[in-house]
């Protein structure tokens, strides 16, 4: 039998809080990661396609173009995303880790059916920028009502916060329509996402200092 | 009282180290054996040696799974684990406090 050294009460308290460190920098999910590159793909995205789409253009550039340029963003920070979440959840196994999974598919979902709409409008016969409006709407509207939904499961306020935060900047866009409707998410969304990530930020400096 | 008998399942470093790691975690979440070593930094032999006294006395419970075909151990703190390590935790912070008797501090002013 392996026995350690013996331990003093101090050591003892000094290796529980050392411990606990080490396991919290280890899988701790840290917001800032996510909600900074999701804020600044969106916060560019947005911004290039209202350059696009200002008369006249501020950006040349087909709309094609504008839309790859801001799918590229989105998939950029997705996988950044994914290579947050997949580092800390390697090893972790149960209900954090089903519950989790469970969530990682609700997005992916979502976000089919955002993708159905678009097939199902073009059918219909609706035009481009219909089609491009009601994919953005949309987009906007599962990404506030899944942070609303996250952050009461978990209990996150600030994830709330950021899922109400979207759904009004998405409905004030919605209102204003086409073309600043691209600025109010550039502002609004992208920089929601990082003023969210900033808070988080705070939080974490407050909670260490405690 | 049994002032100085911290609970000696607990009272070693990789054994205190262990259940540090899972009781961290949500009630209910294992970690794989690959993931607590990492965590650790302890040799397999070492820890299975560790975890076996912590499954006796029942404070782990030791799950064999698999992922694929590859064959997985994962390990979680059970429900007495947590409360032990709680326990533990609240012995270790009454050792840490210097005693304050009520009639002492009275006779002193």
């Amino acid at each position: 039998m392996v026995e350690d050294a013996p331990l003093d009460p101090a050591a003892s308290a000094a290796l529980i809080a050392e411990q606990r460190a080490k396991v919290e920098a280890a899988m701790d999910v840290d917001a800032r990661v996510l909600f900074g590159a999701w804020g600044v793909a969106w916060l560019v995205g947005f911004t290039v396609l209202w350059l696009r789409d200002l008369e006249p253009p501020v950006l040349r550039m087909s709309q094609q173009a504008g839309m790859m340029v801001f799918a590229a963003l989105l998939f950029a920070a997705g996988a950044v995303t994914a290579g947050h979440l997949t580092v800390k959840g390697r090893g972790l196994r149960g209900a954090s880790a089903r519950q989790g999974a469970m969530y990682g598919w609700s997005w992916s979902l979502s976000f089919a059916v955002v993708w159905a709409l678009a097939f199902a409008l073009a059918r219909a016969g609706a035009s481009d920028e219909v089609i491009g409006v009601a994919m953005m709407i949309t987009s906007l509207l599962v990404v506030g009502a899944l942070y609303m939904a996250g952050g009461a499961l978990w209990e996150e306020r600030i994830q709330w916060a950021l899922g109400a935060w979207i759904c009004v900047a998405t409905i004030a866009a919605a209102l204003v329509g086409l073309p600043h409707m691209y600025l109010v998410m550039a502002v609004g969304g992208g920089g929601g996402l990082l003023a969210g990530a900033v808070a988080d930020g705070v939080r974490r400096r407050r909670a260490r200092m405690v | 009282m049994g002032e100085d008998a911290l609970d000696p399942v607990i009272h070693t470093q990789t054994r205190l180290r262990i259940m540090t790691t899972l009781t961290a975690l949500p009630d209910g979440d294992r970690l794989t054996f690959t993931k607590l070593q990492s965590l650790l930094d302890a040799s397999a032999g070492n820890l299975s040696t560790h975890l076996r006294r912590l499954e006796d006395a029942g404070y782990v419970q030791v799950v064999k799974g698999h992922q694929g075909r590859i064959p997985s151990t994962q390990i979680g703190a059970t429900r007495a684990g947590r409360r032990a390590f709680e326990d533990y935790v609240t012995h270790l912070r009454t050792l840490l406090t210097p005693p304050t008797d009520p009639t002492e501090a009275q006779e002193e002013r």
